[in-house]
């Protein structure tokens, strides 16, 4: 196989990163795919929050935000990364392989953590495409699994094969070494929104019809219960928070954890 | 796509804003902070931190004015890596609105 992006860059490394080494790739589909990359032994990060990833590729290189798919306890980083025709930074992140250098900003954050979420029983992960990757983080997380007793993860696509990843993470955490005794508290709920599937619909308008609740046999969101997060696109994200400040849940951050967080899935 | 800090900060300068931003893009006067537009990822984060709401998205009406406001002070006044303390009236000066008149054009000392 050419190694397009040779680990030995000709570029001077952009000061405030680390270079990092791609250990493993998986496609999924023509638009989406997870890398994973070694952690530099003194990054540290909160399950859930997003790094700047670029390639060493030019003196100036594009820098993007991409949530940590692994949870902090990991030996590596994952993240899931969509493919975009022409992208910036996508249409060369998607053809690295094993052994090509990434590089990594220095500092991570991110609104997605269970810090800025005051305690509560129920804990609802709502996303869209690749915005489920900060939530693969938390599901890997025990912490997640000490603070809720249940935690529900809606993920919309287009299309069924969209849905893999998603599928993959949940399905797998039954073996996973910290949170398979936790894997039963996890209901994931996957729907389209084109392609015929089992279920179908956007997230919005399951909750607003309240059949999202119907279908599982539970009562509707309650602020003194139900915490929420929010990752998708810009419509996605206000059409969410609209209804969970309808079922009385307030917007929290770090400095301020409330009932709800929400957070931009990036595009390309 | 950018954030925009605007007069909600002056004479208050909370600063939960600093840590959480990704790619460092605030910058620091006498009495008030302000986004290099050119650098903000549009990611968000800060939006919500900000205790008294003085950080928008670049959606809102009059944006124009301040997005030049705010790059004007970022490519003047140096950038702000660690969050400090809020000015000493801050909680005084919380609940004020429309503050543009009282904006120090002095870099932070």
């Amino acid at each position: 196989m050419i190694n397009t992006n040779t680990s030995v860059s000709k570029y001077p490394q952009p000061a405030g990163t680390h270079v990092e080494t791609v250990t493993d790739v998986e496609h999924y589909t023509d638009r989406l795919f997870r890398f994973r990359i070694t952690r530099p032994p003194t990054f540290r990060f909160r399950s859930g929050e997003f790094v700047m990833i670029g390639l060493p590729n030019a003196e100036k290189p594009v820098f993007r935000a991409y949530s940590i798919a692994s949870p902090s306890w990991d030996e590596e980083l994952e993240f899931y990364s969509i493919k975009v025709p022409g992208g910036p930074l996508t249409e060369h992140l998607q053809k690295i392989v094993k052994g090509d250098s990434v590089l990594m900003r220095q500092k991570s954050t991110g609104t997605l953590v269970n810090d800025a979420l005051l305690p509560g029983k129920r804990l609802w992960m709502f996303s869209t495409g690749t915005g489920f990757a900060p939530f693969a983080s938390l599901v890997r997380d025990p912490e997640t699994f000490e603070k809720f007793e249940k935690i529900f993860i809606t993920h919309t696509c287009r299309d069924v094969d969209e849905l893999v990843y998603s599928k993959q993470v949940c399905g797998n955490l039954i073996n996973d070494p910290l949170c398979g005794e936790f894997a039963d508290k996890i209901q994931l709920i996957q729907t389209t929104t084109r392609q015929k599937f089992t279920k179908m619909g956007r997230i919005t308008e399951l909750l607003s019809s309240g059949n999202l609740f119907s279908d599982l046999g539970i009562g509707r969101i309650t602020p003194g219960e139900d915490r929420g997060m929010i990752c998708g696109s810009a419509n996605m994200i206000n059409d969410t928070k609209t209804l969970l400040e309808s079922f009385g849940l307030k917007e929290g951050s770090n400095s301020k954890p409330n009932t709800f967080v929400v957070e931009k899935a990036f595009v390309d | 796509m950018t954030y925009l800090v605007t007069d909600e900060c002056i004479n208050c300068k909370y600063q939960d804003c600093i840590e959480v931003c990704p790619v460092d893009c605030f910058y620091e006067g006498e009495n008030t902070i302000v986004i290099n537009t050119d650098e903000c990822i549009d990611c968000g984060v800060c939006e919500p931190e900000c205790p008294v709401g003085a950080i928008k998205p670049d959606t809102i009406h009059n944006a124009d004015f301040w997005i030049q406001l705010n790059q004007k002070y970022a490519e003047v006044w140096p950038n702000i890596l660690v969050k400090g303390d809020p000015l000493p009236k801050a909680d005084v000066w919380a609940d004020n609105k429309n503050k543009l008149s009282l904006l120090s054009e002095k870099a932070v000392s």
